[in-house]
């Protein structure tokens, strides 16, 4: 039925003295673009980079949720676009990436919150994407769990109900695009470091990794939160990115208990169920920049605090496991994509916080687009990094940004 | 089943029955079992199925590593039996099942394993695309172990602790005990945390002679009772350790005992140090059905007997690796189990001693030998033996296979903590290679099997411990470890990873049922190190954690690859070690709200509560959400408004002005006394943070508000963007010290006279002045302000929380003749939006500058060099035409003003709605709006888009503003 077992994808190529294209970081948004610059644009010499083993760090460490139902006309289109592509993948990659469509209720717990999602709403609906005000006992209705007595710290007041997002297998994500990828001539070398990257004349030569020089024209650095650290130490680069760890969880597994993501501003929590039956919850961010990926005894508390009094039944499951990855957040809390600048061939995807997951699949695209024909699309324009120069922020977030005290 | 008459070393009472229901049965068990001991004194040996394979499941160790013996408990599902407590009443019922445990409609998942390889979801499912859907539906179905109801309320008690020690013992057996009370001798507050419902760990159960010959068990309760009689050292039993965090904070969740005051109870502890003394598991041995019911580890078979007085069979094969498999088979056949034979893996370092008293007993051992296969369907009745190599074979009958490849030890707070772990060719384990300083390691963890190693080892990290808290000195330190090395040191642990298997049906994790055969089809995609296995094979991500795989799967990623052991590390172990109830974390519960001082007289008068930030305010005073009511009062007769939660702020001391001057973005050089300052703060990029009122009370003396969100953020604003400074200023929060009341409408005034010792008059206290006086004859000491934020003649009086509620009744008492009510927060943001005033948060987002709002006029540009935070970014923002910009909008429907949040469209989106209401003052429909700076000019037509209108959008107009008296004279009057 499966055929003879094969590796999915060849782990261990030779890295050639040179190449069209090296991409920076084995996580989703690199493998992505080298996937598309293969697929779309027939450029399958192309060598993607990786200090640990592909899906080592955001990839394998974010809770799987997508969703389009962003805050403004230059977000939303680019992550429905990536809603859409996950059927599409899974058909192409041959690779089933598990997208289960369930939905997501972003739970409203005053007016002012209603007030807020209802632009989101609104934006949601006026660019074609489905989203829509749903009241409490309707929420009750979509999810028996829920509590939406007055009796709880923030009452539940209504919902955001996003039907076309859901939960996607990242592993299966990653492990799929370098199937795929692979299988289109990229080079996939992993436990390989990028050390700096050469240029002459303003543009970009080389790239210098651990185990030696690559020549290229073309380099794009995606290696998630590590992102502005390789970009400042190789280029001098500095970029308004701030890096926090986040923290994540699951519960021992149970049979089907959540039918949708759910997620509280208010209590700063999202919860879903995995495919395996785990309650997959999280939200923290320590607000200190930090690399350490390391849980806190914190976290853990306030993520139960704040489960039993939206899901109460969930006081008689049991946390299993805990762990941690780097966001690294701009102060609008929109990423910055980049090309061009300040290296004619140096292209830059980074300041994804935590939401790189959910736009992978269409940021890969976009980027492999750019890269290939060396002017940026429009839908990608207004990530441009020159906007924090202007003091033109991005309405991603309605709210003052407090994660550190310089913003 | 009839249990062992009383051995010194039982910790059950056989004379008290305890009831319990399974599967709707009547049972009994005694005092001191758990539940999964109750249940097999009762015959029963299938306890629930596996998660894919649905294979029957029995009790194979008793310390939880992994969820054989997980079922529903009072409701709750995934609860490990085997180390519950059983108590009064408990019902018990299996899970993932279909049918019974014993007998489950879905066994024949397990012919199917073919059909499922390692990872096989993501290579199937997926063709034709509509497939998915429906076949997801099933996975879900048959993934997840336990139930539970949505409806489930958990009603048991949570307690939480937070503690401090100079040493954090962790692990009760002989080793900590050891280590406590040698630190504890050094005069050091201890505290000693156990998993078990008591100390003792391996000692508490074995007849095995100690260093003074008496038995270990005997030595393990002298032990017991030095520990309990010191003073120095708190004890925690059932309370396994979860987490280790930076700088030793240690986290533990204990389960209360009958007669405790708490169900579940989380600790927290702060210590200088931490002692590891955790132990060992067993490592499970790799044979093809090494997870049929009675296969149990060689711990599990002999705790039955010796502390739950059930003989784990009738007659039992051993197939073991260390000493401790030959000392149990030598206890368990004089307590009465027939044994036929023990197999060892081991060629050579037996203990002599008990090969010798195995022949005693004419108990046959095979050297180099192991179990190949468990044979019986549902429960074990035979086993294959066989030499290392395969080649030769016996097959002998039993009922019980005790099985084990040797130890493993618990490190598990040691990564937690951040020691590096290596593989050890000695005893064939992962160790720590590295020690973060602070941590310290003893006994059996170690690889220590000597009983008198074992408690010197721990005497010695209880002092190395108390040396670092610099509670002895290091001399001592160094002698104990002289005598330390003189003992036998780490025992020689084996090597086999796997019985001359091809492991179809070999159990690498029960949990997920991940077999030899998977791994070997990880590797083969190209999956080689034990982190990705872990991904794509789901090994070791199941209840049990790393419980069960997490020893063989480094050791088998390894051999099957043809590598050296050291090649690999065991997968990350994560915090909570072991599952905690989401309950339990979540203790008592936390709501820390803060009420303002009227609180009570608002919900008398009817106010409808909301939180607000820390806060709960009344948003309204009656159903009717639109505030028609309480608007038109303010408008005519006169409010009253709790604005207790404004932050509120002295600033003092010789270089206070320049703190002001560099965060506010008006010159605040120019003020006067007696008068207010309306003035705003930007961030950096110019966007406006906050705005509230400054008012000058002495020299270097001001006193400001901020916005009720801003309150806690902003001494950390200031302290941040003074810090290279050096200036001396004292910033001090006095938003709790003052309550704020707001006195707003046309008969304001004459409220205020009846109640203030002072001219009120608008010659002695015009518009935009600030007073001091005194109210309800001197008793009550008021900072007024004349502001007019809701647009009419309105006072805001500051006055001491504790006086806050007195003069409120005096208010509402000489307000009386003058129609006077309380208005909520509702009505006051109708109020002041007719009045074009805006709310920070409300008509600004986070990219909303200062010009954006048209406060252009707070902005003073010739402040010198003061870095005034947010200039640089307005100069450039002065020319920047691509900014959303404030503007007051009227709709061409007076009745139908567009919800909050309706956006301003063409063919884009080119603003939104931030506030609009039908305006019961003006009739009409108005509102505020952020709009692309283009559409911002007067008379500009609008095209609105509210969410389900189905593109049927509302029209309006861009107004001047305030809609409501323009030229400002009622707030003046």
């Amino acid at each position: 039925m499966f055929g003879r077992t094969k590796p999915l994808w060849d782990t261990g190529p030779e890295l050639k003295s040179g190449y069209d294209a090296v991409i920076i970081g084995g996580g989703l948004h690199g493998l992505a673009t080298a996937y598309f610059l293969a697929s779309r644009y027939g450029m399958r010499d192309v060598a993607v980079i990786e200090k640990r083993h592909i899906g080592f760090g955001g990839a394998g460490r974010n809770t799987a949720i997508v969703r389009a139902n962003q805050r403004t006309q230059e977000n939303v289109p680019l992550y429905k676009e990536a809603l859409d592509l996950w059927p599409v993948l899974t058909r192409e990659l041959d690779f089933n990436l598990m997208f289960n469509n369930c939905g997501n209720l972003n739970l409203l717990h005053s007016e002012a919150a209603v007030n807020a999602a209802r632009m989101n709403i609104a934006t949601a609906q006026f660019l074609g994407v489905e989203s829509h005000l749903i009241d409490a006992r309707q929420a009750k209705e979509m999810m028996p769990a829920l509590n939406i007595s007055e009796d709880i710290t923030y009452p539940i007041m209504g919902a955001m109900y996003h039907p076309p997002g859901g939960i996607v297998r990242h592993d299966a994500v990653v492990w799929g695009l370098a199937k795929g990828a692979a299988a289109l001539g990229v080079h996939i070398h992993q436990h390989t470091e990028a050390a700096a990257i050469e240029s002459r004349h303003g543009k970009v030569t080389a790239v210098a990794t651990s185990r030696g020089k690559i020549l290229t024209p073309r380099v794009l650095v995606s290696a998630g939160g590590y992102s502005a650290a390789v970009i400042h130490r190789m280029l001098g680069l500095r970029l308004p990115i701030s890096v926090l760890t986040i923290q994540a969880m699951v519960t021992q597994p149970l049979k089907p208990l959540l039918d949708h993501v759910i997620s509280s501003g208010a209590y700063h929590v999202y919860a879903n169920q995995t495919l395996k039956g785990e309650i997959a919850t999280g939200a923290h961010m320590d607000p200190w920049p930090n690399y350490t990926t390391q849980n806190t005894a914190y976290y853990v508390k306030h993520q139960a605090e704040a489960l039993v009094e939206i899901l109460p039944c969930l006081a008689g499951v049991r946390f299993m496991r805990t762990w941690a990855g780097l966001a690294d957040m701009t102060p609008d809390m929109a990423p910055i994509m980049d090309g061009n600048h300040p290296l004619e061939g140096f292209y830059m995807d980074c300041g994804w916080g935590y939401f790189g997951f959910k736009s992978c699949s269409a940021v890969g695209k976009y980027m492999a687009q750019y890269m290939a024909e060396g002017r940026c699309p429009e839908i990608l324009k207004p990530f441009a990094l020159e906007r924090y120069e202007q003091h033109r922020l991005m309405g991603e977030t309605a709210a003052l940004v407090s994660y550190s005290p310089d913003n | 089943m009839n249990r062992l008459r009383a051995l010194p070393t039982f910790r059950i009472d056989p004379a008290r029955r305890v009831a319990f229901r399974y599967r709707n049965r009547s049972l009994h068990g005694v005092a001191g079992d758990t539940v999964a001991t109750a249940l097999y004194a009762n015959g029963v040996r299938i306890f629930g199925r596996s998660l894919k394979y649905h294979r029957p499941r029995g009790l194979y160790s008793l310390d939880g590593e992994c969820s054989n013996t997980c079922m529903q408990v009072d409701g709750i599902p995934n609860v490990r039996t085997e180390n519950t407590p059983l108590r009064e009443g408990m019902q018990i019922k299996e899970q993932n099942v279909v049918g019974s445990a014993a007998f489950d409609l879905m066994a024949f998942m397990d012919k199917l394993d073919r059909l499922m390889p390692a990872g096989f979801y993501y290579r199937s499912l997926h063709k034709p695309a509509r497939l998915w859907p429906v076949a997801m539906r099933q996975v879900r179905r048959a993934a997840g172990l336990g139930k539970i109801s949505p409806d489930f309320r958990y009603g048991g008690r949570c307690d939480e602790v937070y503690l401090n020690a100079e040493v954090c013992v962790v692990g009760g057996g002989a080793a900590g005990m050891s280590a406590a009370l040698s630190a504890a001798e050094s005069g050091l507050r201890v505290i000693l945390l156990e998993a078990r419902p008591w100390l003792g760990g391996c000692f508490d159960y074995r007849p095995g002679p100690s260093q003074d010959g008496e038995p270990l068990y005997r030595r393990s309760r002298e032990l017991l009772r030095s520990v309990s009689e010191h003073p120095g050292i708190r004890v925690f039993t059932h309370s396994p350790v979860v987490g280790h965090y930076t700088d030793n904070l240690v986290t533990a969740f204990q389960t209360g005992e009958p007669g405790d005051a708490f169900d579940y109870r989380y600790i927290e502890i702060r210590s200088r140090t931490v002692v590891v003394a955790t132990g060992c598991i067993e490592r499970p041995l790799l044979f093809e059905h090494n997870e049929r019911p009675g296969v149990m580890q060689v711990g599990c078979a002999q705790r039955l007997a010796r502390t739950y007085g059930l003989l784990p069979g009738e007659r039992a094969v051993f197939s073991v690796g260390h000493d401790l498999g030959l000392e149990a088979a030598v206890d368990l056949s004089d307590l009465g189990l027939e044994i036929a034979c023990v197999a060892d893996l081991r060629q050579d370092g037996h203990d002599e001693h008990l090969v010798t008293q195995l022949a005693e007993r004419g108990i046959e051992v095979l050297r180099g030998w192991v179990a190949a296969r468990a044979h019986g369907a549902r429960a074990v009745r035979a086993v294959t033996l066989a030499t290392l190599d395969g080649t030769v074979q016996k097959r002998l009958d039993c009922d019980l296979l005790a099985a084990s490849a040797g130890l493993t030890p618990v490190v598990g707070p040691l990564t937690l903590a951040g020691a590096q772990m290596d593989y050890d060719a000695h005893t064939g384990a992962f160790l720590p290679s590295e020690l973060p300083p602070g941590l310290f390691t003893a006994g059996r963890l170690l690889g220590l099997h000597d009983a008198e190693s074992i408690e010197t080892s721990g005497r010695l990290a209880g002092l190395q411990a108390a040396a670092h808290c610099g509670a002895v000195d290091a001399a001592a330190v160094v002698e104990l470890q002289a005598q330390a090395a003189a003992l036998p040191g780490p025992q020689r642990g084996s090597k086999l990873v796997t019985a001359p298997v091809k492991g179809r049906k070999s159990f690498v994790c029960f949990d997920e049922d991940t077999t030899v055969k998977n791994v070997r089809q990880s590797i083969a995609r190209g999956f080689d190190i034990p982190e990705l296995i872990k991904r794509f094979s789901s090994a070791g991500t199941g209840p049990g954690q790393g419980g069960i795989p997490g020893h063989n799967l480094p050791l088998l990623t390894a051999h099957l690859q043809g590598k050296p052991p050291s090649s690999f590390v065991s997968t990350t172990i994560r915090a909570p070690l072991v599952p905690v109830p989401v309950a339990a974390y979540a203790g008592s519960r936390h709501d820390m709200c803060k009420r303002t001082p009227v609180h009570d007289s608002q919900k008398a008068a009817g106010g409808v509560f909301r939180r607000m930030g820390v806060w709960r305010r009344a948003r309204y005073f009656s159903d009717d959400f639109s505030c028609r009511e309480e608007v038109r009062n303010v408008r005519e007769n006169v409010g009253l408004l709790d604005a207790s939660t404004l932050g509120k702020f002295r600033l003092h001391g010789p270089d206070a002005l320049k703190a002001l001057q560099r965060i506010y973005i008006g010159d605040m050089s120019k003020m006067t006394a007696g008068k207010i300052k309306y003035a705003a703060m930007c961030n950096d990029d110019g966007c406006v943070i906050d705005d509230g009122v400054v008012v000058k009370r002495g020299e270097n003396d001001y006193y400001f508000t901020t916005s009720t969100a801003r309150a806690g953020a902003t001494i950390e604003w200031f302290r941040y963007h003074t810090r290279y400074d050096g200036w001396e200023f004292h910033l001090v929060n006095l938003t709790d010290a003052f309550g704020v009341i707001n006195l707003a409408g046309p008969n304001a005034r004459k409220v205020l006279e009846k109640v203030a010792d002072a001219d009120v008059s608008n010659e002695a206290f015009p518009f935009a002045a600030y007073r001091e006086f005194t109210a309800g004859g001197g008793a009550i000491a008021v900072r007024a302000m004349r502001l007019g934020f809701v647009g009419e003649l309105s006072f805001e009086l500051h006055v001491p929380s504790s006086l806050m509620q007195a003069l409120w009744g005096l208010l509402e008492e000489a307000g009386k003749p003058f129609g006077i009510r309380n208005f909520g927060v509702e009505a006051q943001n109708v109020l002041r939006m007719e009045k074009g005033h805006i709310i920070l948060g409300q008509e600004s987002e986070q990219r909303t500058n200062l010009l954006d709002l048209g406060l252009g006029f707070l902005w003073a540009r010739d402040k010198g060099e003061c870095k005034t935070v947010g200039e640089a970014a307005l100069r450039h923002a002065e020319n920047d035409p691509g900014r959303l910009k404030l503007v007051g909008i009227r709709m061409q429907d007076p009745q139908r003003a567009p919800k909050d949040g309706a956006l301003i469209v063409d063919r884009r989106i080119r603003g939104y709605v931030c506030t609009a209401r039908h305006s019961f003052t003006l009739e009409q429909a108005v509102g505020l709006a952020l709009v692309e700076e283009p559409l911002a000019g007067i008379g500009t037509r609008l095209d609105i888009y509210e969410d389900e209108c189905r593109g049927e959008l509302l029209k309006a107009e861009v107004v001047a503003v305030p809609f409501y008296d323009p030229d400002g004279k009622r707030m003046r009057m």
